[in-house]
């Protein structure tokens, strides 16, 4: 008797609860999702020069709301999601749902996207309920998420790698590079720096994609370092450069100072402004953006960036490429030692409270801004529609 | 030099030692005085940056106490003291605790030493601060200097160490300020002072390390010798530099050692006091006492030539009249100043001029008595020799009167033949005194001396080598550019035969008789020597005596004739003679006799003259 007593009692609240989550859980139409994004777009002519890539990444994502797509040979184009109602170069950006969109009225009545906002302040602005979404650097995600801010991480899909350019007297012998690449402590990077939202990298590729980054060590090696380091008759002075605008790669960079100076290597970090010619500087920080998940495409691109620069091979892999044929180039790149990856970062977005169905894009993906819809309590219109 | 010069001189001299020994005393009293001010000011801004010092590091001390009992450390240190405890989320900690309490340094330390967070160099997370797990006693220890590690270079920092114990695992907090040039802007430097740090945190001097209150110090090199005597023998220490070559530019350095708590060498305060005011003051007190000289000098001019003028006035007169009695006028008289030593030197002088005219007239008077002496001993000897005779001649002529009248014509015959000879021998012996006396005065006119002497040579020719006399011969030593001079030449040569008649008279047995000529300043020389018998150093001195002779037959008027001569021409004459080897005349005879004086000064010779008589 007891035991059915408590089978009803069980069965009852499963199914007040099942109710209760399934109406919080429903998508609601309205509201204004309000976005922070540091880049300061200026044009959204996708062929007008561009400062910064996170301009033309600001750029791309707010074409791809408010510009119809081709969907392919005789078929109707896809009309996109949003409208834009208002714009105001490199400072603000008004869409509204458009009821016409291909996959359907966005839930979200309008987006209003401000520009040029410093980290400080998108995380305060979320914070204080000020804003719905904004990116966040992937080493403040973890502080932001201990202060109260709903974090969203995406795969791992930039790489952050010390490069060292083609040509500098200093770096050509390649005990020099390997030295410096073997007293890096990447674990350190990760765990201190990136506060654990990142991951080592051996290779050029993520695990996740490639499936064969395990193959390609990150542990530090100081003693292999001090050793390589001792070999050699002059030992130069290296100078590292970082973006000065970029506090990630300033506190990469001045832990690959510290990580040097134990094992003896003598390095100096200067900050130089992103896009500054590279002359004069023996290994610089570059953030290598993944533009698709796919692991040949992500590493064609890798390598048309890093060629110019390391003089690494850049020549295009067969198509498709077997596996083996991208593991092949990966290791080639690596053993030339003209790169050395460091970590990779994930993109870090903060959400408030009622942002629901965000999902962090992948590589090559633009922000799902189509589906999210805010958690805010119906509108008159709306209970009216639903009777 | 004058008196009164030399009076000026010795005023001035002494007025420029006393000034320049007061300026002097003054500038080292004056140095003195600043250099125990400087120090004075060195050693209060040394206590000052003591005191600063401990203050800083009292607070220091405080503040890292304060951050080690703040609740977040204690938590902190509670999460570490967990199992699996994660550490990370401290790492960016230090930066926001280190702005909150206004350090420059500050390290969170696990209990192995590893390094949770720093704000000095946030990259430094995970390596070990060895130094802290060293037993010591922290909170005792207060703050110290250390030399802390930062990206941009070691730097001289002043810590301190505080523990949050948990457990068994302790939290160390290591904060602190960096020493450097905000804390020399703290220092309140008096005027002229100015303080400099210099960070030994190499082991040779580095002029980078060497900061003052706006930065890295200028001329930094210029310090390495202090820096250096530090590095080798830490202590408190002193160093002048000089700028440029400028004193007023100079400064003179307290360098002070700043240790760390291994008494190890960290850094040195130099405590600069600059030398401009000293140099200022010196410079002043040198020229003012340039201006005390320069006025002193002529306020002292003008004292010492008045005053001189009359100190020196009676010594001048005195030194006039002098001149005067030297030059033979001893009538000089001289006014008497006052009654001091001058005063009674002046009187002292007329009394001696006035003694001297008198002892003058009484020897004058004397020497004419012993002259008048002299004429009637030769006058009654020259006169007794003719009166025997005709004395004797007319006693004879008596008796043969009386006795023998057949031979009285025979004795008158001869005794008046006697009387005339006699007779007239004594009319020449009074012809030789008329002629003396009646001495012409000489008719000047131009005179080759030369000639005088060669027409005198020429009369005594055939003397010098008659027969049955032994052979005189005379040498002739003649200057032929002998000048003319205005003489007597008749006189000249009276004297000259009256010479060359002695010389032949003092070589009986021959010999050469020697005549020079010579001229030199204008005076034309005359030498007549012989090498004759000589003469001895008394007939010497009455040589020029009248009516002095050392012949038989001589009258004494021969060399005083010679004399006259050669003093009636303003010359004067000497003789040197040896005993044995001969006697030499010197004369000497001006271009231009000087006009004769009533009173004729008395020369060598005739003083030499009177004293032999």
């Amino acid at each position: 008797m007891s035991r059915r007593l408590a089978a009803i009692s069980a069965t009852l609240i499963f199914l007040v609860c099942a109710a209760r989550v399934g109406t919080a859980r429903r998508p609601r139409y309205g509201g204004v999702l309000r976005i922070e994004i540091a880049a300061t777009v200026k044009s959204l002519d996708a062929g007008a020069a561009v400062a910064s890539p996170a301009e033309a990444d600001g750029r791309d994502q707010l074409n791809a709301l408010v510009l119809d797509r081709r969907a392919g040979d005789g078929m109707p184009p896809l009309i996109a999601p949003f409208k834009m109602a208002e714009w105001e170069p490199g400072k603000h950006a008004t869409l509204v749902a458009n009821d016409d969109a291909s996959g359907g009225r966005p839930f979200v009545a309008s987006v209003q996207v401000e520009m040029g906002r410093t980290a400080r302040d998108r995380t305060l602005d979320l914070e204080l309920g000020k804003a719905d979404l904004a990116e966040i650097p992937v080493e403040q995600a973890r502080q932001a998420a201990d202060r109260g801010v709903r974090v969203s991480l995406s795969q791992p899909d930039e790489l952050l790698a010390l490069v060292f350019p083609a040509g500098r007297a200093a770096t050509e012998d390649a005990r020099v590079r390997e030295a410096l690449a073997a007293a890096i402590d990447r674990a350190s990077i990760v765990n201190f720096i990136l506060q654990k939202n990142g991951e080592a990298a051996g290779g050029l590729l993520p695990q996740w994609s490639s499936g064969t980054a395990f193959l390609f060590p990150t542990a530090a090696d100081p003693d292999r370092a001090k050793e390589l380091w001792t070999q050699i008759a002059s030992a130069p002075k290296l100078t590292l450069r970082y973006d000065s605008g970029d506090p990630l790669e300033q506190s990469v960079a001045e832990r690959i100072v510290v990580n040097a100076r134990e094992a003896g290597i003598s390095v100096t970090a200067q900050a130089l402004q992103a896009g500054a010619p590279a002359a004069g500087v023996d290994g610089l920080l570059m953030r290598l953006r993944m533009p698709s998940p796919a692991p040949r495409a992500a590493l064609v691109n890798f390598l048309s960036v890093l060629g110019p620069v390391a003089n690494i091979d850049a020549s295009p892999l067969p198509d498709p490429a077997t596996p083996q044929d991208i593991y092949d180039r990966e290791r080639a790149a690596i053993s030339s030692g003209r790169v050395a990856p460091l970590v990779w970062l994930p993109q870090a977005y903060g959400l408030s409270a009622r942002v629901r169905n965000w999902k962090a894009p992948g590589p090559g993906e633009t922000w799902p801004l189509a589906d999210v819809w805010l958690d805010i309590p119906p509108s008159p219109e709306s209970e009216k529609e639903k009777q | 030099m004058t008196f009164r010069a030399k009076l000026f001189w010795v005023f001035t001299f002494a007025l420029l030692l006393s000034v320049g020994m007061i300026a002097a005393g003054v500038t080292v009293v004056t140095r003195r005085a600043f250099e125990d001010l400087n120090q004075q000011h060195s050693d209060a801004l040394v206590q000052q940056f003591q005191r600063e010092f401990e203050r800083r590091g009292q607070e220091i001390v405080h503040r890292v106490q304060g951050i080690a009992d703040a609740e977040p450390t204690v938590r902190m240190a509670i999460d570490l003291n967990r199992p699996k405890s994660d550490v990370s989320i401290y790492v960016n900690d230090a930066r926001g605790v280190s702005k909150a309490h206004q350090l420059d340094i500050l390290d969170f330390a696990g209990n192995d030493g590893s390094i949770i967070s720093s704000a000095e160099w946030p990259a430094r997370f995970g390596y070990k601060l060895g130094w802290v797990t060293q037993p010591e006693d922290w909170p005792a220890r207060g703050a110290f200097l250390m030399k802390a590690e930062t990206p941009e270079g070691p730097t001289l920092a002043l810590v301190s160490v505080a523990t949050v114990r948990v457990g068994d695992n302790n939290v160390f907090v290591a904060g602190g300020q960096r020493l450097g040039r905000e804390f020399l802007a703290s220092l309140v430097l008096p005027q002229g002072m100015r303080a400099l740090l210099y960070l030994n945190l190499d082991p040779n001097f580095q002029p980078t390390n060497l900061l003052d209150a706006n930065g890295s110090a200028n001329d930094a090199e210029r310090f390495a010798p202090i820096v250096q005597r530090e590095q080798q023998q830490p202590g408190e220490q002193t160093a002048s530099i000089n700028w440029t070559s400028d004193p007023a530019t100079a400064e003179n350095f307290h360098a002070l050692p700043l240790e760390g708590r291994q008494k190890e060498l960290l850094g040195v305060l130099l405590v600069g006091n600059s030398q401009r005011e000293v140099a200022v003051l010196e410079n002043r007190i040198i020229w003012l006492a340039l201006a005390v000289v320069g006025l002193g000098l002529l306020i002292g001019s003008l004292l010492s030539w008045w005053g001189a003028a009359r100190v020196t006035r009676p010594v001048r007169e005195l030194a006039e009249g002098a001149h005067k009695v030297a030059g033979g006028n001893w009538n000089a008289h001289v006014n008497v100043h006052g009654g001091g030593e001058i005063g009674q030197l002046g009187r002292a002088f007329n009394q001696m001029t006035q003694q001297l005219i008198e002892q003058r007239e009484r020897l004058v008077q004397s020497e004419r008595v012993a002259a008048w002496r002299e004429v009637a001993r030769r006058l009654a000897h020259e006169l007794k020799n003719p009166l025997f005779p005709l004395q004797t001649t007319v006693e004879n002529l008596q008796r043969a009167k009386e006795q023998s009248t057949d031979q009285f014509e025979e004795v008158f015959r001869e005794s008046t033949g006697i009387l005339l000879s006699e007779i007239e021998n004594m009319k020449a012996i009074t012809t030789r005194f008329s002629d003396f006396a009646k001495m012409p005065q000489p008719e000047l006119g131009p005179v080759n001396l030369n000639e005088v002497v060669r027409s005198a040579i020429k009369l005594f020719e055939a003397q010098f080598g008659a027969v049955g006399r032994p052979p005189i011969t005379p040498e002739l030593h003649l200057e032929e550019n002998l000048p003319t001079i205005q003489a007597d030449p008749a006189l000249l040569h009276r004297a000259l035969e009256n010479l060359i008649l002695n010389a032949m008279d003092a070589m009986p047995a021959g010999g050469v008789l020697m005549l020079r000529t010579a001229h030199a300043n204008g005076d034309v020389q005359l030498e007549i020597s012989d090498t004759g018998t000589g003469l001895t150093p008394e007939e010497c001195d009455r040589l020029f005596t009248p009516y002095y002779t050392t012949k038989q037959h001589g009258t004494g008027l021969g060399l005083a004739i010679v004399q006259s001569v050669v003093s009636d021409h303003g010359g004067r004459i000497t003789v040197e003679s040896e005993t044995g080897v001969g006697t030499s005349f010197h004369i000497d005879l001006p271009n231009h006799p000087p006009r004769r004086e009533p009173s004729i000064p008395i020369t060598f010779e005739k003083e030499k003259a009177k004293e032999g008589a």
